[in-house]
């Protein structure tokens, strides 16, 4: 039992290890179903940023 | 085109949990499931800092690079979403999320995990822009209908700002020139390498 | 997926910042935050007990907007709903608004909650042998109804205690004061007892008015902002969006408290001191004010009375002696005071660290000086900044829900109670008759009737129900207690409290929620539940802190059988047969008066704050117009409300017809007063001991009397010669009166057209001749830890009658508790919940986020104790209450010093009262209440409870 928590212990520890040379992946191609807008993504982005100035700054 | 961001700006981020509740309240998320929470570090000492945390939409989402069903895609405006339908709630984008935003809700017995769950940038998922199905899968679309995410609206102290990467630098950039040089803006080395 | 080898440089940048690992590290230390239970997997998160409903949103149906004001805190958040086929669907945020422009707070941001309501109280209830049964309304009114009168027959109706609500609309508030006046009684009280009424006291005192000067918008021009005794992060946390604006423009932040809160995180400079030590601290920063003569001598010289009492009192804090009594370092204090002389003006920002104390009024007063010496009063960016509690305690308060006050702080004298009578248009006589005739109290060596004495008060109450009633000074001891809008474990002494309500003949809570009274006592009979509406299931209007008076719109219909507080009132009335009198020029629909109606009549009797300006209609308007407001000066540029001040804050002088646009900023003479300028109000006569009160060289701008002047009088307009100013209808009514009792208006509005102030232009006073202290003196706790203190700085002498009931204060000091309860307790406030927390508890929005109730200890008493974090505790108070709640070992708190918030209840001395509730009303989160171990103690002018210091003991559990 004691042993068993040991490794356990040295399991966690190991975790708290970080290797800066990971693999890294790069993305598949989407299989899910399209994601359609009503708005373009130009005017969305207009509209979206009258809303921003409308609410986020400081005034 | 926009390029949507969250910044939270941890020099006004007082842990008052507004994001977290927003969230909840908009989307109707169940108990347990926290697509935004607040991370308070140094909690009671001096240099207690507060930051409000959920999917950052990251350019290159590590999330979508290990998912093995590939659910994930990137809007126009650079929001990272899944469709639910095909996700297997697997769990490897919680282990690749610097962010640790994916979440999964307990369905059925022996503890198995339910379909992923995050932020969606309050802008729905791949159904229908606010059909009744996009609501109830992935909470309202706030973006289709020309509002920014509530919890960046809605936030005490305007310290998360959500919108065009552009437009949240240039009014963060402003405040810092006004305060004299304390930038800290969290996350977004790791979020936004480009 | 694809597994790719990339570029190793990218790696390089990752780490830089915060990575994955970093964060979980973070999360790992925020587990001894408020953040800890949004961190754990969600395997260990607690499943709420009630199934969650998701609601399909977008159904057929127009889709509409209505404004209202969020129902926590006195910020006044602006709140916009979406409702579709009477369903709250939506919550957006309303950037127009002002005081928050689109933001909210944990609380604010899940208001909708409201509009499902699922824990709500459903229909009134009543206990029969110990099982709670549903019932009608007409059979709980007529069954309640009839026992008061009993009592009343048999004991008076000084028996009954009407306990009212800082949750009421203002129309609200007045109504029930007005009720209770009209039933004979000033047995009745509401939160601002417990919570500033210290304030309310002691700033009154100093310059006329208990309010907060500014607003919180006008924190934004403040040079310097200190902070003591608060917590707004976390009590009022859109405040902080006004604090930071103010800090980015360069102003620095002083917190001092003896708790590092989520504010000092925030802070330049943060100062701990030891809790009740508050007086040495200021004294010690105006010592260095004084010594290097920063004070504002021109200032004082005009407009300031009694500060060489202050300079004598204050030469004996040298620093030495502040620092062994507070705790504060020499360097510290030095370096907050310099700051505050060199950043002017300079804003003072208090809460309940200050005023929940035995030397509470004198706290109050301190600040006050503290702001008269640097001269930063009656100017934008200084004022003292008082953050009040609920979201209209401002207006309950203003509105006299007191024991010791009639609406606008009238009082209870003969001339008070003759205003109000010609008000309400009722024969005085026939109000004197619904009193107890008999006289139980002695002023000036004149008997009185409990007409004109303060009632007990709700920090009291229980004392009314326990005590002998030989030792009342009133015909018997309360026999039924009606607890509407306000909940129990707020209030200290918890077991005394359950005795005192199972003492009752009779338990009344009238309350969306059946809250902490409906199961913190084991009665079986004899307790019924009325459930009230919500604020957001009606209309009217509120007083947010700032003075500003906003009108919130009905957002749904009344959920299940819950009735509006006024219909309830109205109800009572009917059964009292006053329901005529209580309503004489106030419309009735079915049950319900028209709440509009309630305003008017207001407006026609409020002169001496400056309430009769805000109709409903220029309400309403206002909020039709709130992009027209500027954001800083709250003052509307262009617009159909073009110059009014956002929410005509009072004193909205005179009629609505003479359109002053409010007060945003008081005493300031920069202004004319048609404009919102004014000067000090002079309340407290034109001289005492010989010196003049009123104000030299320093009046408001065009004031045709250039020097100070009284209140103003049909007298002394007849003197001035303006009497033919006023219109023939004008002079009829205002002859004889004065700028409070003429209910034309025309003294107000002649006195303004010449540039007066209506009440004056006098001196501010730094001693309060009327107070037990008159110049603000440092006295320990009654529970004081510090026993070598006690002798030079001891309490009060016990007092025979206070408030009705015999007050003890010295023979408490006089025991030593602080061997067997060593810790400092403090208490204080979680941004999730409110008050009693029953409805914030019932929320799972909300509750989610805090599920524990908890004590914060300090590592080192914790070590002491052998009391690890998270484990359970128990916390032993010295007057027998024992607590069990979870420790969070924390070095927010110092050593020695324990803090607890007193948002939990519903678990007692270690039991779940969960079974108690009917069913499914019980909050998804109970807790330990903190006030079952809090102890006796009140503030010696208006017994605030003493809270925020006592001693205790932690021991494992």
């Amino acid at each position: 039992m004691k042993l068993l928590s040991l490794m356990f212990a040295a399991l966690l520890l190991s975790a708290c290890y970080e290797d800066t040379d990971v693999t890294l992946h790069k993305a598949g191609v989407y299989k899910g179903s399209e994601d359609k807008h009503a708005m373009s993504a130009e005017e969305r982005a207009d509209v979206l940023k009258q809303r921003f100035n409308q609410v986020q700054t400081d005034r | 085109m926009a390029r949507m961001k969250f910044l939270c700006d941890a020099e006004r981020c007082i842990e008052c949990n507004a994001c977290v509740t927003a969230c909840k309240n908009e989307h109707e998320v169940p108990w347990g499931i926290n697509r935004r929470r607040v991370v308070t570090i140094d909690d009671g000492i001096p240099g207690e800092k507060s930051i409000s945390v959920a999917c950052m939409h990251c350019s290159d989402a590590p999330c979508a690079a290990v998912c093995p069903v590939d659910c994930f895609y990137t809007t126009d405006d650079g929001v990272v979403l899944h469709d639910k339908d095909i996700c297997i709630g697997c769990g490897y984008c919680f282990y690749a999320c610097p962010f640790g935003a994916p979440q999964y809700p307990q369905e059925g017995a022996f503890g198995a995990r339910g379909k992923m769950d995050k932020c969606t940038f309050c802008a729905g998922g791949p159904e229908e822009d606010n059909s009744a199905i996009e609501v109830e899968k992935y909470g309202r679309n706030r973006l289709a209908e020309g509002k920014l995410p509530l919890c960046a609206e809605m936030c005490s102290t305007k310290a998360l700002i959500a919108g065009d990467g552009d437009i949240v630098a240039d009014l963060f950039r402003s405040r810092v020139v006004r305060r004299g040089g304390r930038p800290d803006n969290w996350g977004w080395e790791t979020a936004y390498k480009d | 997926m694809k597994l790719i080898k990339r570029d190793p440089a990218a790696i390089i940048s990752r780490t830089s910042g915060i990575n994955r690992r970093t964060f979980l590290k973070g999360s790992g230390i925020a587990a001894g935050g408020a953040a800890f239970m949004s961190l754990l997997p969600t395997a260990m998160i607690e499943k709420a007990d009630a199934a969650e409903s998701r609601q399909p949103t977008y159904d057929e149906g127009e889709i509409s907007k209505v404004h209202s004001v969020c129902s926590h805190c006195s910020v006044g958040c602006g709140v916009v709903a979406e409702v579709q086929n009477g369903v709250w669907i939506g919550q957006e945020p309303s950037f127009e608004h002002p005081f928050n422009l689109g933001s909210h707070c944990a609380k604010g941001a899940s208001l909708r909650e409201h509009g499902h309501g699922d824990k709500r109280l459903k229909y009134p209830m009543k206990k029969v042998n110990g099982e709670w049964q549903r019932m009608s309304w007409e059979d709980a009114i007529e069954e309640i109804g009839q026992k008061m009168l009993d009592i009343r027959e048999a004991a008076g109706p000084d028996s009954v205690y009407w306990l009212g609500s800082a949750k009421f609309s203002n129309e609200q508030a007045y109504l029930f004061r007005k009720f209770a006046a009209l039933w004979g009684s000033n047995n009745v009280d509401h939160q601002a007892r417990i919570c500033h009424s210290t304030t309310v006291a002691g700033v009154a005192n100093t310059w006329g008015y208990g309010a907060m000067t500014n607003s919180y918008n006008d924190i934004h021009n403040s040079k310097a902002i200190f902070i003591i005794g608060a917590n707004p992060a976390e009590a009022h946390p859109v405040s902080l969006q006004h604090i930071f604006r103010g800090k980015e423009r360069g102003a620095p932040i002083i917190v001092v408290d003896p708790r590092f809160t989520r504010t000092a995180a925030h802070a330049d400079q943060f100062i701990r001191i030891r809790s009740g030590s508050d007086i040495p601290f200021i004294w010690g920063m105006l010592w260095h004010i004084f010594q290097n003569g920063w004070e504002d001598k021109s200032f004082i010289e005009q407009r300031v009375y009694g500060m060489d009492e202050i300079r004598a009192e204050v030469a004996n804090w040298t620093p030495e002696k502040v620092e062994n009594i507070s705790g504060a370092k020499e360097a510290d204090v030095y370096q907050a005071a310099k700051t505050m002389a060199e950043h002017r003006p300079g804003t003072v920002i208090w809460c309940m660290g200050i005023t929940q104390h035995t030397v509470g009024n004198s706290n109050t007063r301190a600040l006050c000086i503290l702001q008269l010496a640097l001269g930063n009063m009656g100017v934008s960016g200084g004022g003292t900044n008082i953050f009040r509690g609920h979201d209209n305690v401002q207006g309950a308060t203003d509105f006299g829900v007191v024991s010791n006050s009639l609406p606008g702080y009238y009082g209870l004298a003969e001339e008070a109670w003759q205003h109000w009578a010609r008000v309400w248009d009722v024969d005085l006589d026939w109000i004197k008759n619904r009193f107890d005739q008999r006289t139980y109290e002695e002023i000036d060596g004149k008997k009185i009737s409990p007409m004109y004495t303060n009632g007990i008060t709700v920090s009291r109450w229980i004392d009314g129900v326990l005590e002998d009633k030989a030792n009342i000074d009133q015909n018997d001891a309360i026999k039924a207690m009606v607890l509407w809008g306000h909940a129990p474990n707020s209030q200290t002494r918890g077991p005394e409290m359950k005795a005192a309500m199972e003492k009752l003949e009779m338990l009344v809570i009238v309350d969306p929620y059946p809250t902490v009274s409906a199961v913190m006592n084991d009665r079986t009979d004899g307790v019924y539940l009325l459930p009230a509406t919500t604020q957001f299931e009606t209309h009217g209007s509120l007083t947010s802190s700032n003075r500003s008076v906003q009108w919130r719109f009905k957002i749904i219909e009344p959920l299940f059988e819950s009735l509006p507080d006024h219909t309830i009132m109205y109800k009572f009335a009917k059964k009292f047969s006053f329901e005529n009198e209580l309503c004489k020029n106030i419309q009735v629909t079915g049950e319900e008066p028209t709440i509009e109606d309630i305003t008017r009549e207001y407006n026609r009797g409020m002169w001496a704050v400056g309430y009769t300006g805000q109709t409903p209609e220029r309400l309403k308007l206002q909020v039709e117009n709130l992009h027209t407001f500027n954001k800083t000066t709250l003052r509307a540029e262009g617009g159909p409300c073009d110059g009014e001040f956002y929410g005509l804050p009072w004193p909205c002088w005179g009629t609505a017809e003479m359109k002053h646009p409010g007060t945003h900023i008081m005493y300031d003479t920069s202004v004319p007063v048609a404009e919102g300028g004014g000067a000090f109000r002079a309340r407290f006569g034109v001289e005492h001991n010989g010196e003049n009160l009123l104000a030299e060289n320093s009046w408001s701008a065009d004031s045709e009397i250039e020097d100070g002047y009284p209140e103003v009088s049909a007298e002394m307009i007849k003197e001035l010669g303006w009497w033919d100013d006023l219109t023939a209808s004008e002079k009829a009514e205002a002859d004889g009166k004065n700028w409070k009792t003429d209910l034309s208006g025309g003294i107000q509005r002649v006195a303004i057209k010449h540039g007066l102030s209506p009440a004056g232009n006098a001196k501010a006073r730094a001693i309060v001749w009327q107070f037990p202290d008159p110049v603000p003196i440092h006295r320990e706790p009654l529970y004081t830890n510090r026993r070598d203190l006690v002798e030079k700085y001891p309490t009060y002498e016990d007092r025979r009658s206070f408030y009705r009931l015999p007050t003890r204060y010295g023979s408490i000091q006089a025991q030593d508790f602080s061997k067997d309860f060593p810790l400092i307790m403090t208490s204080g406030r979680l941004v999730e919940y409110e008050g009693g927390g029953d409805e914030t508890r019932s929320n799972p929005w909300l509750a989610e986020l805090q599920q524990d109730m908890f004590i914060e200890i300090n590592p080192a008493d914790a070590n002491d104790a052998g009391i690890k974090n998270g484990e359970q505790v128990w916390v032993d108070g010295p007057e027998g209450g024992s607590i069990k709640v979870m420790a969070m070992v924390t070095e927010r708190v110092e050593r020695g010093v324990v803090f607890m918030p007193f948002h939990f209840g519903g678990h007692y001395q270690g039991e779940s009262l969960r079974d108690k509730y009917p069913d499914g009303t019980d909050p998804h989160v109970l807790g330990e209440s903190c006030n079952v171990v809090f102890t006796y103690g009140y503030d010696s002018v208006t017994a605030m409870q003493e809270t925020k210091v006592s001693l205790c003991r932690v021991r494992a559990a």
